[in-house]
């Protein structure tokens, strides 16, 4: 690495592609129903005829872009514009609903360019040693990961444990529904031929997340969002402050986004949602999770732009696609006759340490790009009548939902999902849990199995599930992400008790 | 078209029947996928979906003795017009339907008109009818080129 490849990524061409990559992946990612692998996948043709260096720019760069992009619609219309942001989802609508969408922007804009740098630096510096990280993570690991995150459903049930737990369950049953993945019997289709392609994760996250919010705006004269007198801009400066007190969190979060974006087929939903829960898990008294809390944006946005740098650790290293983007990118490398692997940044160090400056380039140009359509967005959403609002959203989530898989039957699951959505709402199911189950469902199953042969094999189950230093590790952080609110709660009722007899005395 | 509010609530004598209702179609499914694993050819398929059913089952039993015991005040469907909600559902499904047939544009078309008079609270006049389904036309013709030319998407 040297001063030559920062040159190299400096060209007027490399910064212009940047840019552009930026700017597209922003307004796709945005979109709900396309997500950041379809923002990779669509703009790829056009690198082909393009020097590797710039090519591979230009794809981080709307990588990075559209992962950020999707904060927009999860904050503003409660649709993760992308799978990552479903974490975004959890305060970024409440925050827009009491009238703060604008600062909720701008502190999904500041994680993410946080969380990209340290993702970046990682991939700049602790790139091979980080790689064989991935290479440790067997099945059962991925198992206890993905346990890890469905004990989330405890803290996103505040209050109604069971019903979140229920939900959970839904979910995971949800996810079996289709081909099994190892086996390939039909589960649970009951002959139905629209079922047999199982339940896409992006069409059912929109039509749990969007189809609940467009029943409930019709049903009520109420306008969408609350508007702040005086016409504000994005608060940019508020949004800085916020961020700057929460560095410790934004830290952390980006350090589990690269981690988790360094396991291959992890991503960045897993990696925002294990984020959130550490961010819940450490939470200042007063903090309120899930009713507008500015940390738990930062903590989502900051990993889930983290797994962008972290992905391409073993993307490049081992030729291992860390995130689904990855594996597009991976192609497109391969397509310009680059082969990935530990001899990369040898023989062809010049093209990756360009790239790597090109990707620090693009999320720095992701601050003002980031900042100036989050305030066109943010304004209108907020100003475009209902009437108009609904039906075009409507519209989008129909035609976003088809365009995953060209399938009618995934449209039509995403309506009828999101009606049950609505209804389970209404009786305090939440749509949280029962997304978490469809996501980690397959992981989890896949690694059960997986593991579960490997232990017959070996005839040692207990040890396979029970006796790796790395699955343990995961497994006691699992207890203590449990474990650890309870001993809080319990700690700070005793304080208080302490402190009102102490008061009581001194009245006396 | 008059508006028709209608209070909807799922409690009958202080109980939570609309969380009874859910919680006793989660066991009902629970059971049903109990049943669908006898079918399946490899083991493989069958533990996970049996251990969730399972899971499922106990959780909505305990779900049902907690509401039982301690129904909640604040479930139900709440204020709202009916007829809104679900014109704008059963014309999003119309829409599915008629898609094969009819064309991407025509179908979404009809949903998105459902949509407009759905969200319309403030009733209709010449002018607001033409502004908004010219700008629906817009917005319907612009995605469509988007998703059908630039992004290549085989919209039927």
């Amino acid at each position: 690495m040297g001063f030559e490849h920062l040159a190299n990524a400096l060209t007027l061409t490399n910064l212009a592609l940047a840019l552009f990559g930026v700017v597209a992946g922003t307004i796709i990612g945005s979109i709900p129903g396309l997500s950041a692998t379809m923002a990779v996948a669509v703009l790829v043709p056009i690198t082909f005829a393009m020097p590797p260096a710039s090519a591979l720019i230009l794809l981080g760069a709307i990588y990075t872009g559209a992962i950020y992009g999707g904060a927009y619609s999860a904050i503003l219309l409660n649709t993760p514009g992308t799978p990552s942001a479903i974490g975004t989802t959890f305060d970024g609508y409440p925050m827009a609903k009491r009238g703060d969408g604008d600062l909720a922007v701008a502190i999904a804009c500041y994680a993410s360019v946080f969380g990209g740098m340290i993702g970046a630096l990682a991939l700049l510096l602790l790139a091979p040693p980080l790689s064989s990280v991935a290479l440790a993570f067997g099945p059962v690991e991925y198992l206890w990961l993905s346990i890890f995150g469905l004990s989330l459903i405890a803290s996103l049930s505040t209050g109604n444990l069971l019903k979140g737990l229920a939900g959970g369950a839904f979910g995971l049953l949800l996810s079996c529904v289709g081909v099994a993945e190892i086996s390939a019997d039909i589960r649970l289709t009951f002959g139905s031929s629209t079922m047999i392609g199982g339940i896409e994760v992006v069409g059912a996250l929109i039509g749990l997340y969007c189809i609940p919010v467009l029943i409930d705006l019709v049903a009520t004269p109420e306008r969408h969002l609350k508007v702040e007198e005086g016409g504000r801009a994005v608060r940019f400066r508020e949004g800085a402050l916020l961020a700057w007190r929460s560095r410790f969190n934004l830290l952390r979060s980006s350090i589990i986004g690269t981690v988790i974006g360094i396991l291959p087929g992890a991503g960045g939903s897993v990696a925002g949602l294990v984020a959130y829960s550490e961010a819940k898990r450490t939470a200042k008294p007063g903090q309120k999770f899930g009713e507008g809390e500015p940390d738990g944006i930062m903590a989502t946005e900051a990993a889930n732009n983290a797994t962008v740098g972290g992905g391409f650790i073993p993307t490049l290293v081992l030729g291992i696609p860390g995130t689904p983007p990855d594996a597009v990118i991976l192609g497109a490398l391969l397509v310009q006759g680059v082969r990935t692997g530990p001899t990369l940044f040898d023989s062809g160090g010049s093209i990756v340490y360009t790239f790597i400056f090109g990707l620090f380039i693009a999320t720095i140009l992701m601050l003002p790009t980031g900042l100036l359509i989050g305030r066109y967005a943010y304004k209108t959403i907020v100003t475009i009548p209902k009437t108009i609002l609904v039906p075009s959203v409507g519209f989008m989530t129909i035609i976003g939902t088809f365009a995953i898989r060209n399938s009618i039957s995934d449209v039509i699951i995403m309506i009828v999902l999101g009606t049950v959505g609505w209804v389970l709402s209404r009786f305090g199911f939440a749509a949280s849990p029962i997304v978490l189950g469809l996501i980690l469902g397959p992981i989890a199953e896949q690694g059960f199995v997986q593991a579960w042969i490997i232990g017959e094999a070996t005839g040692n189950l207990t040890g396979m599930f029970f006796g790796r230093p790395i699955s343990l590790a995961i497994i006691a952080f699992t207890v203590l992400s449990l474990v650890y609110p309870v001993i809080q709660g319990r700690r700070a009722k005793k304080l208080l008790e302490m402190q009102a007899g102490s008061n009581a005395k001194t009245d006396d | 078209m008059p508006r028709q509010t209608i209070e909807t609530s799922s409690r009958s004598g202080g109980k939570d029947v609309g969380t009874l209702i859910v919680a006793s179609l989660f066991i009902g499914l629970g059971l049903i996928t109990l049943h669908d694993v006898t079918t399946y050819s490899d083991t493989d398929s069958v533990v996970f979906p049996t251990f969730v059913a399972y899971a499922m089952i106990f959780c909505s039993v305990l779900v049902i003795i907690a509401s039982w015991l301690r129904p909640s005040r604040d479930n139900g469907f709440g204020n709202g017009d009916w007829w809104r909600r679900l014109l704008l559902v059963a014309t999003m499904l119309v829409a599915c339907a008629i898609m094969p047939v009819g064309g991407f544009l025509p179908a979404t078309a009809i949903a998105f008109a459902g949509g407009l008079i759905a969200a319309r609270h403030e009733g209709w006049d010449a002018r607001s009818a033409v502004v908004f389904s010219a700008s629906g036309i817009a917005i319907m013709a612009g995605f469509y080129a988007l998703f059908r030319f630039a992004l290549g998407v085989p919209l039927p």
